[in-house]
């Protein structure tokens, strides 16, 4: 099967690949690149463990094929903590008690990401509305609740932080 | 990620790494030269097969599947499940062949180099079907695949009261949202293989058993494993495939599971239906118990199935003191997956079998429910009539509805259910652990596998309070048969339990090595030495945790049911962490939501699988759970460190409080799970 040449920025790297056009994003990121934080956990696209951030929105990397990322902006769980300090999000999560067995984690993470890039002070419906893409089998989801609440707070307190400094 | 490179680091338990996605799950695994396997399945509930042409099949492998792991069957006969289907097919899912190819994609392709031509026959599908069809095994009389009484005869008590009827539970599929899958490399002699599972003994057991190659060298690792409820404790057919594959091939074989794969071909729970008759005074005291229980147990031998009936039946009687019961049980063959643990894996379908008849009682006599349970329960200890052996309830209970708030939710509301139950953990035959002492650290291993519990959390904290280390320096490891030379698994809301009694006896094996040599135990002398223990550490006795839920509900003109309040009061016995046994109770409550009015697999009269995806399974959303109330009472168990069951509690006792409150919010008899909006509304 022939292959197609992708460019495409990954966790803020240019990445230029050839790929099979069938290839879905998921699998790309998964063995081609060795991102295997980005988990496959439905044929369906309901599930959510698949969740990146496509151009800063939350995308299940299952629906999309590696082709359509050309001139994209992607942005995995790997992404999301810099030089091994975790971003506030993961933070949370692992202070609230927001995983168990740690298969669904990432896709909550950049889902949670996403909607707290909209919406800074979402109510708990809110929450629970914004994750209705995501399942979670081991938490009853509201410890992960109460990590996107606490994560709201780690963001805002950062963003006051760079305020602060800037000024 | 190559598993070449993982070091100490990657292979130690830590929940830290998730969310950064440095996990370390099976299918991350990638081998120089892997082959990927895809499996053809059969695509008919039940067919002869009249020809099979290309790709990996019984023509290569004639084998049939070891039981092992929770719920083991001991019986070997007709109805083992073969590894790859020999003359006919038995269900949707059922292996057929497989393919191998250096990439998913291209496995996936040669599922069609594969021909089969089959010749359908009429299926028995459900359990009505299997009572009044032919065998679908040869060889056999009927699909009866296990019967079994529990509890002695009785005259029928001469009690004015006599209540009948007849109640089930659909089956479910586990869904971890990690599905299950291994990776097996034959190299050297050596057979390596890593998997997501809840117990590597079992797998190295079955595989041995199911090669039928004594002889052979095999080491199993755990990797990372992202749920498993149940549904990764035992062997399946595409393990023994890899492995052989890998074994014949002479190079890695990798298979992961598909989520369709997932509800067509693991074991589900649940399928059950029961009918009971209740005997009883005018004033509430029940006199006796008469049930039948009937397992819809699948077309083989494997998982619980065999199993089920008479762990149903035992536990009938609840936390009840009732002087009279027999109990009769029933496995049934029908041409679905086999049936196998879910969460409770046989403790909720008996607790909803005596709590509705409960209600139901409470509904004839009109007494409150509460009432009704407490005046059944006993001050003291006692043996069931089918030989559990149950703690003095009562004081628990009258604890309960105080600490639940039941009275002021009678007051206010209509639809208000209320449960009591006793958890009867899998405490049998103990489990295995191992400490090594060397550099200054600690490093342990357990028999059985964590799969989301967190057991390096009590791991730490009994190894500090037992040896005085810092919790920093003990790290627990995957599972791993090359560290532990024996082990169970964990299930059965057991680890706590068994694998922290194995925790403290290993501790205490050690200190005695340090105080033989240095007179005295202190933790500088065991960190600044070199120490090796393992133990196989046997445990019997019978333990009970009781507990009790609360659900009020609200139900919508379309049926739509709005649950208010979910709240859980449960004896944990020593909370060894109250935060994660908080989560762990918050995550079982969903899947008891899920169960009353979510879930279910359902198959249409021809035995095809029409659920179709993870959502059409019903696992709950975010949007479809309430906050939940979890309140705690720690009264110790009589091991050392006191810990008790409590990890399948809340799919004990979700269900039946909650079913109550919707039945008294929709004024509509309810006698099965799921619910659905259609019949609360006609």
């Amino acid at each position: 099967m022939g292959t197609m040449k992708i460019k495409t920025t990954i966790n803020g790297k240019k990445v230029e690949a050839e790929v099979e056009p069938r290839k879905l994003l998921v699998h790309f990121l998964r063995e081609d690149l060795n991102l295997t934080g980005t988990h496959v956990g439905c044929d369906t696209s309901n599930c959510g463990a698949c969740t990146v951030l496509v151009n800063g929105k939350a995308v299940k990397s299952c629906t999309m094929l590696a082709v359509q990322a050309n001139g994209k902006e992607i942005v995995t769980i790997e992404g999301l903590s810099k030089n091994d300090e975790l971003g506030p999000l993961q933070k949370a999560f692992l202070e609230k008690h927001g995983l168990q067995c740690g298969y669904c984690t990432s896709g909550m993470i950049l889902t949670s990401f996403w909607l707290l890039k909209k919406n800074r002070n979402p109510s708990e419906e809110e929450i629970r509305k914004g994750l209705s893409g995501n399942l979670c089998r081991c938490t009853g989801y509201q410890s992960i609740v109460e990590s996107v609440k606490y994560g709201a707070e780690l963001m805002k307190e950062k963003e006051e932080e760079r305020e602060v400094a800037v000024r | 990620m190559s598993t070449l490179n993982w070091g100490e680091r990657e292979l130690a338990y830590d929940v830290s790494g998730f969310v950064s996605g440095k996990g370390h799950f099976v299918d991350d695994i990638k081998l120089p030269g892997m082959l990927h396997m895809t499996v053809l399945r059969s695509p008919y509930a039940r067919a002869r097969i009249v020809s099979l042409k290309g790709g990996m099949s019984s023509k290569d492998l004639k084998a049939r599947m070891a039981s092992v792991g929770e719920g083991a069957s001991s019986e070997a006969g007709l109805s083992i499940e073969p590894v790859f289907a020999t003359e006919f097919v038995n269900y949707v899912g059922e292996p057929v062949a497989a393919v191998f190819a250096e990439d998913r994609y291209k496995s996936a392709d040669l599922l069609e180099s594969i021909e089969v031509d089959y010749e359908p026959m009429k299926p028995v599908v459900t359990i009505d079907d299997a009572l009044s069809m032919g065998p679908i095994h040869l060889g056999r009389k009927n699909n009866i695949m296990a019967e079994t009484i529990k509890g002695a005869d009785f005259k029928d008590p001469d009690s004015p009261i006599v209540i009948e009827d007849t109640l089930e539970n659909e089956r479910i599929s586990a869904n971890p949202i990690e599905p299950r899958g291994i990776v097996a490399s034959f190299s050297e002699g050596m057979l390596n293989v890593w998997i997501s599972t809840q117990a590597v003994h079992s797998i190295k057991e079955g595989l041995v058993e199911s090669l039928r190659n004594s002889e052979l060298l095999i080491h199993v690792m755990q990797t990372d494993t992202g749920g498993g409820f149940g549904s990764k404790g035992g062997l399946y057919p595409e393990y023994v495939i890899a492995a052989f594959a890998s074994m014949k091939f002479g190079k890695p074989v990798k298979w992961i599971e598909t989520r369709r794969e997932h509800l067509s071909s693991t074991h589900p729970g649940r399928g059950m239906r029961g009918k009971v008759k209740l005997f009883a005074e005018k004033d509430g005291k029940i006199t006796g118990l008469r049930g039948e229980v009937m397992i819809d147990a699948g077309a083989y031998d494997s998982g619980i199935a065999s199993f089920s009936p008479g762990f149903v039946a035992m536990q009938m009687t609840g936390p009840y003191f009732i002087e009279s019961a027999q109990v009769r049980g029933k496995a049934l063959f029908t041409n679905k997956v086999p049936q196998g643990p879910y969460r409770g894996a046989g403790r909720p379908e008996a607790s909803f079998l005596i709590e509705r008849m409960v209600d139901m009682l409470a509904d004839e006599l009109k007494m409150d429910p509460a009432d009704l349970r407490l005046m059944n329960m006993s001050e003291k200890p006692f043996t069931s009539p089918m030989g559990l052996k149950i703690d003095g309830a009562r004081p628990f209970f009258e604890s309960a509805v105080k600490e639940l708030g039941y009275m002021t939710e009678v007051k206010n509301s209509k639809g208000v259910g209320l449960s009591f139950f006793v958890l009867v953990p899998a405490v049998y035959p103990g489990e295995s652990a191992r400490i090594i002492i060397r550099d200054g650290r600690v490093r342990v291993w357990l028999g059985g596998n964590s799969h989301g519990q967190g057991h390096e959390v009590f791991v730490k904290k009994l190894v500090n309070e037992e040896l005085g280390v810092p919790e920093r320096l003990v790290t627990l490891y995957r599972g791993d048969t090359g560290m532990t030379k024996t082990g169970v698994g964990s299930w059965g809301s057991r680890s706590a339990i068994v694998g922290g009694a194995a925790i403290v006896a290993v501790c205490r094996k050690i200190k005695e090595d340090v105080v033989k040599i240095h007179g005295r135990y202190s933790t500088e002398s065991l960190l600044s030495g070199s120490y090796d223990e393992f133990i196989n550490n046997e445990l019997k006795m019978p333990l009970n945790s009781f507990g009790a839920n609360l659900a009020t509900v609200e139900i919508g003109k379309m049926g739509n049911v709005r649950i208010k309040k979910c709240v859980a009061f449960y004896d944990v016995g020593r909370a060894l962490n109250p935060d994660m046994v908080i989560g762990q109770i918050q995550g079982g409550m969903a899947q008891g939501i899920g169960q009353t009015l979510h879930e279910g697999l359902f198959y249409n009269d021809e035995g095809q699988l029409i659920t179709s995806s993870i959502s059409d399974a019903g696992v709950p959303l975010a949007e479809d759970l309430p906050n939940f109330t979890v309140k705690i009472a720690e009264n110790r168990s009589s091991l050392p460190h006191g810990a008790k069951g409590l990890g399948e509690s809340p799919t004990i006792g979700v269900p039946t409080a909650l079913i109550r409150a919707i039945e008294k919010a929709s004024g509509k008899r309810l006698r099965r799970t799921p619910v659905t909006p259609e019949e609360l509304i006609s």
